[in-house]
């Protein structure tokens, strides 16, 4: 299970707040949080297997993506997103600017950057590219060429 | 020959463009080394001892002419006037300054080249057999599918920080001149029964400290399915892979902690849900363009009033250095740069701008680079390959090495690398004046050297008839032998000989191996052959009486 920082709640698209729990958590208490509408957070080592079957109780998805060299929250993004069509928001936390092409692509629907990124242009970085090579989560503004 | 499309040359300027913004918030302070530099690996930068090394990609070793002569302007403008071609069909320069690096990547991608992905953990160039399209019995030229998996694991959203580097070779040909089994991810083209193509797969190989073959998880891929079985096989390393120890990062260590068998199964499982998605399916419509790209440039020709010259030294080279072609009338040129005392695989840039105006007058305007860092010209008509000696002998180019000892693969040793124990072109020059004698290298014939200078044996040791490795002891550099490595004809690791040997008397070693080969070889057999028949024991005793 993995190592989560603290923070207890989020918000959501509509700016509203909406309770966290760990990995750990979630299952530790699956039968009463499954009716409370929270959100779970995802460290990089948490199988997220586990939670595809629970995917509908469940109100929004946090992975965290503060490792800059860890790659596994693209393939947790995509395996919820886009296997798994898990209908709730996916957040990536702790997010770098130079990897927000990368996570939106694999289906991280929106994003908290890490606070050392304030002032610099996102959408830069975001929409850095005007083509893709690869069919993925979300290909939404780029033209295909595969 | 194929080029890139306008988008795709867009795309290396946004690239480029990205790229430079990284570079000045580093160089502002905005971005940390430790950042910045997984952000550089990934455009091929490194920062060596003296100095960044730029590694820059030549897919599927096919260059033309053009691009060749842009490579040649970069040695010129941004390095010392050297470009360094590696074993995995790169091109390394090794004296480049940060701040030019963007001017350096636009210029490159004006000739249609790059060096995205050249490095860092993520899918490397994707390398080909140097001879794919030129030779009898291939079941196909492997370049189309070379460049359709490289533009799909282009900047992939999934699989751009995976635990470890990832370096693919697919191979078409019987021969296996790609050594696929000792990548992360390895394909050889084949057909089924019922005739249809597709791939074998081979995961989980590599050299470094833990040498290992590769293990076919997947006998039969089809050609159309094979991206989703390639991104099942990725998304399993990126999950499972090891994270938590700096030696144990490739892809090997999950194969050998699974075992072969449950790493395919895991792969297996995971492509039942994407094995049938469309928008997963190889584009069979772009891979017959390809195809029609990369067709050959020339047409059988009727040479029979042809008459071969002769002359003795023109002969000796034709001997080691032309190949066979399947088309008549033509013959595949192999031109060695080794020179004593240089870097195996070193070019000028003077070099680059002859062989870009030979490659013009005598191959169709393409060159081919190889694992063994030498130049291949594809398509030369046979009643022209003398005066392509001719011309090559005037600018020093007529090296008669290929093929046989002295063509030495060294990677840059501790003379330039900062991972290096040991140094490794010294070596390579010691060995070469020790066997300068042409007429004792012919009789010797075909037998490689592979040295290292450290265990990241980017010169291939393992794989050659006789590897050394570089190390360390007491403050001197010694080196390892390992004898009967190959990976042409079937893929083995070279057997350790015993304890390493002093640098001072490492040519002695050498010396002692070949005579023994020699001694007990029975007609013309090869190396390994030998070493298969009689054993490790007899080069043993002589080597440490």
């Amino acid at each position: 299970m993995s190592e989560i920082l603290q923070i207890e709640s989020i918000l959501n698209k509509d700016y509203e707040s909406v309770d966290l729990v760990s990995f750990q958590e979630w299952f530790e208490n699956v039968n009463k949080l499954s009716k409370l509408s929270v959100g779970i957070i995802v460290g990089p080592s948490d199988d997220v297997s586990l939670i595809k079957d629970q995917l509908d109780c469940i109100e929004l998805i946090v992975l965290d993506f503060n490792n800059f060299d860890d790659g596994r929250g693209y393939s947790q993004a995509y395996l919820l997103s886009k296997r798994w069509k898990f209908p709730g928001e996916i957040i990536g936390i702790n997010a770098h600017l130079d990897q927000l092409q990368f996570m939106i692509r694999s289906g991280v629907t929106s994003y908290v950057l890490l606070d050392s990124y304030l002032g610099l242009d996102e959408k830069d970085y975001a929409n850095g590219f005007s083509i893709c090579y690869q069919e993925a989560a979300n290909n939404s503004g780029l033209q295909k060429k595969y | 020959m194929y080029q890139y499309s306008p988008e795709d040359s867009n795309f290396l300027v946004e690239r480029v463009d990205q790229f430079e913004k990284q570079l000045k918030r580093h160089l502002a302070g905005d971005l940390d080394d430790a950042k910045f530099k997984s952000l550089r690996l990934r455009n091929g930068l490194y920062m060596e001892l003296h100095a960044h090394m730029l590694r820059v990609a030549i897919p599927y070793g096919t260059l033309s002419s053009t691009q060749l002569r842009s490579l040649a302007s970069v040695a010129d403008k941004y390095d010392r006037g050297f470009g360094h071609f590696t074993t995995r069909q790169n091109i390394q320069f090794n004296w480049i300054e940060l701040p030019e690096i963007a001017n350096l990547l636009r210029e490159l991608s004006d000739a249609g080249l790059h060096a995205i992905q050249t490095s860092g953990k993520a899918t490397r160039n994707i390398t080909a057999d140097p001879l794919s399209g030129l030779t009898e019995g291939e079941i196909e030229d492997a370049r189309p599918y070379c460049e359709l998996i490289r533009r799909w694991f282009n900047l992939h959203p999934e699989f751009s920080w995976l635990p470890g580097k990832f370096k693919i070779a697919i191979n078409g040909a019987k021969l296996d001149e790609t050594a696929l089994r000792i990548h992360d991810l390895g394909l050889r083209l084949v057909r089924n029964n019922q005739g249809q193509l597709g791939f074998s797969v081979f995961v989980g190989g590599g050299l470094g400290a833990a040498a290992m073959i590769a293990a076919e998880t997947a006998s039969f891929v089809e050609v159309e399915d094979i991206l989703s079985y390639l991104e099942s096989t990725m998304r399993i390393y990126n999950l499972k892979g090891r994270r938590d120890h700096q030696k144990k990062l490739r892809i090997k260590f999950l194969v050998r902690e699974l075992g072969a068998d449950e790493f395919s199964r895991l792969v297996n499982e995971d492509w039942q849900q994407t094995k049938n998605d469309p928008n997963l399916k190889l584009n069979l419509v772009e891979l017959e363009q390809l195809k029609k790209d990369f067709a050959l440039p020339i047409k059988s020709l009727n040479l029979e009033s042809f008459e071969e010259k002769v002359d003795f030294n023109y002969s000796i080279w034709k001997k080691n250095n032309v190949r066979r072609h399947k088309i008549d009338g033509f013959s595949i040129v192999n031109i060695s740069l080794t020179k004593l005392g240089a870097a195996p695989g070193d070019a000028t840039s003077e070099q680059m701008r002859i062989l870009a105006d030979l490659a013009e007058k005598y191959s169709a305007s393409e060159l081919r680079t190889t694992k063994r860092q030498t130049i291949v010209f594809p398509y030369v008509r046979k009643d022209q390959v003398y005066d392509l000696w001719q011309s090559l002998e005037k600018y020093g180019l007529a090296s008669p090495h290929q093929g046989t000892l002295a063509q030495i693969v060294a990677c840059p040793g501790r003379d330039y690398c900062d991972l290096a124990k040991a140094v490794s072109i010294p070596i390579a020059t010691r060995v070469q004046e020790r066997f300068n004698d042409m007429k004792r290298l012919l009789d010797i014939g075909d037998l490689n050297i592979n040295i290292s200078g450290c265990e990241n044996s980017c010169a291939h040791h393992h794989v050659a008839d006789i590897g050394l490795l570089g190390m360390q002891k007491n403050g001197e550099e010694y080196y390892q032998i390992t004898l009967a490595g190959e990976t042409l004809h079937e893929t083995v690791i070279g057997k350790k000989l015993g304890p390493s040997v002093s640098g001072k008397i490492i040519v002695d070693a050498v010396e002692t191996i070949v005579n023994v080969y020699l001694k007990n070889r029975l007609d013309q057999e090869r190396f390994t052959d030998v070493f298969k028949r009689i054993g490790i024991a007899p080069f043993k005793e002589k080597v440490y009486e």
